[in-house]
């Protein structure tokens, strides 16, 4: 993950101001960090549970994800951002 | 069509759609339509467990200091539970098989159906653990009224196809008498039987397993029926699996990516479809209602579970592009989170790869003489 980028890419997510994303973690564990709700089940990319729209920019998958997502939607428990990102939960 | 079990002729499975075209001929998986049911079949095997690696003699103890309002709770689910798994782990080969034209499809359908009946033996472990025999706990399923209800909405959807299929594969289209009822039988008429089924299958795995998981989870929470309970997160960790997959082809067809039929048919049938779900989570509240009819128990009430219901309905009707219903935004219950979290179900590599490690290896009772010879 460290060849991502120098500087940490920043997420937004519904109305919460901009959060870094944190070295080694996943979108879903960087919300958590900042006590933003997010439901999950299985953090595997497996069930779906955390499906999130993405509204700006992109992701890389750290597990091949399972589950059945929207072209425009991500699993926040197996990504990393590859740019700054803009989610919104359902 | 007459169903073929080795289909001679040359057929491009890549052209395919996964159901009603050719039937399938070589077992083949290094190219795949729909490479989704590849990775899930590899995913569900790496599941693979044994009720037998999960000790449950604790349970047997634990059991005897429930209040007959908690046995009733206790015993009421593994019932219905028993049923939904007796009902997956024929249904899906009998229904789905004799009209599957890919072959990664068929072997996700049978891998699927598989592990539904690891599920049904570990109900058959943990109940011979509970009672010296567990004969009146099975028997009940076939004649509690409660029960039998559910029963005959889970396969009606399932009978109807099969019944359709088997008259379509020998007598063909038309209008067949059996028994003195008509019926009509085309392409058009099968395939919408077949959305109604999946839609049905859908909602089953997407909420009629989750009154029951929270009721164990519920009383794991309490250290109560631990063993039970980690048989239980293992189940509901395939039955995520199963309910993606469900997901995985209605949205295929919803989205016109695999027979452009099953995109109109799934037009025509919203309604019908969004009813199939909505059913299934007014039964799953109404036996909430049942199993609390003598009281509830500690951390868990009607009311919570069936706000629970509704969460989880409204994501799951989410996916499968059905507006959500229910007026709950929260999770009423966030600790199911832990018990769903599929690390927390992970079996030791050592417990699991050598097989004498296999049966009853967790020694559950530690006594304080163990360490008679210790000195520090």
């Amino acid at each position: 993950m460290s060849d991502d980028s120098t500087s940490p890419f920043l997420i937004e997510v519904n109305e919460y101001p901009a959060f870094q994303h944190q070295q080694d973690k996943t979108v879903l564990e960087v919300l958590e960090s900042h006590d933003v709700e997010v439901h999950y089940h299985c953090r595997e990319g497996f069930c779906g549970a955390c499906r999130t729209k993405l509204i700006e920019g992109d992701v890389r998958y750290t597990t091949d994800p399972l589950a059945f997502i929207d072209d425009d939607e991500v699993l926040p428990c197996c990504c990393v951002p590859t740019s700054n990102i803009k989610l919104q939960t359902y | 069509m007459k169903y073929t079990t080795f289909n001679q002729h040359t057929v491009d499975t890549m052209a395919e759609p996964m159901f009603f075209g050719n039937p399938v001929n070589v077992a083949r998986y290094d190219q795949q339509k729909h490479s989704v049911f590849e990775k899930l079949i590899e995913k569900q095997i790496s599941f693979f467990w044994r009720p037998e690696e999960v000790d449950v003699s604790k349970d047997r103890v634990d059991f005897q200091k429930l209040s007959d309002t908690e046995k009733h709770i206790f015993i009421s689910n593994l019932k219905y539970q028993t049923l939904l798994d007796s009902v997956q782990g024929r249904s899906p080969n009998i229904a789905f098989l004799p009209i599957i034209s890919l072959p990664e499809l068929e072997t996700w359908v049978e891998t699927w159906s598989f592990f539904e009946t690891i599920h049904s033996r570990s109900y058959t472990h943990i109940l011979r653990n509970l009672f010296t025999d567990p004969s009146h706990v099975f028997e009940d399923i076939v004649v509690n009224d409660e029960i039998k209800r559910r029963a005959s909405d889970i396969s009606r959807y399932y009978d109807d196809l099969i019944f359709a299929t088997q008259l379509w594969q020998t007598q063909g289209e038309g209008v067949h008498v059996v028994n003195g009822e008509q019926h009509v039988i085309n392409l058009r008429e099968l395939k919408k039987k077949l959305y109604l089924c999946m839609n049905s299958v859908n909602a089953l795995e997407a909420i009629r397993f989750y009154v029951s998981f929270a009721c164990t989870f519920a009383f794991a929470e309490r250290e109560l029926m631990e063993g039970n309970s980690k048989i239980i997160r293992l189940i509901a960790r395939d039955e995520n699996l199963h309910l993606t997959s469900t997901q995985h082809i209605l949205n295929l067809w919803i989205k016109g990516k695999d027979d452009p039929e099953m995109a109109e048919i799934a037009e025509e049938c919203k309604a019908e479809a969004e009813q199939i779900f909505v059913s299934a989570v007014e039964q799953e509240k109404q036996w909430a209602s049942y199993l609390f009819q003598n009281g509830s128990m500690i951390g868990l009430n009607k009311d919570i579970l069936c706000q629970y219901i509704e969460f989880i309905a409204n994501q799951r009707m989410a996916v499968i592009g059905m507006s959500p219903k229910y007026d709950v935004s929260n999770n009423p219950l966030p600790w199911m989170n832990n018990y769903l979290h599929s690390d927390n179900v992970q079996v030791a590599p050592q417990e699991s790869e050598i097989s004498s490690y296999l049966v009853g290896q967790i020694d559950a009772e530690v006594s304080a003489e163990e360490f008679g010879d210790f000195d520090l």
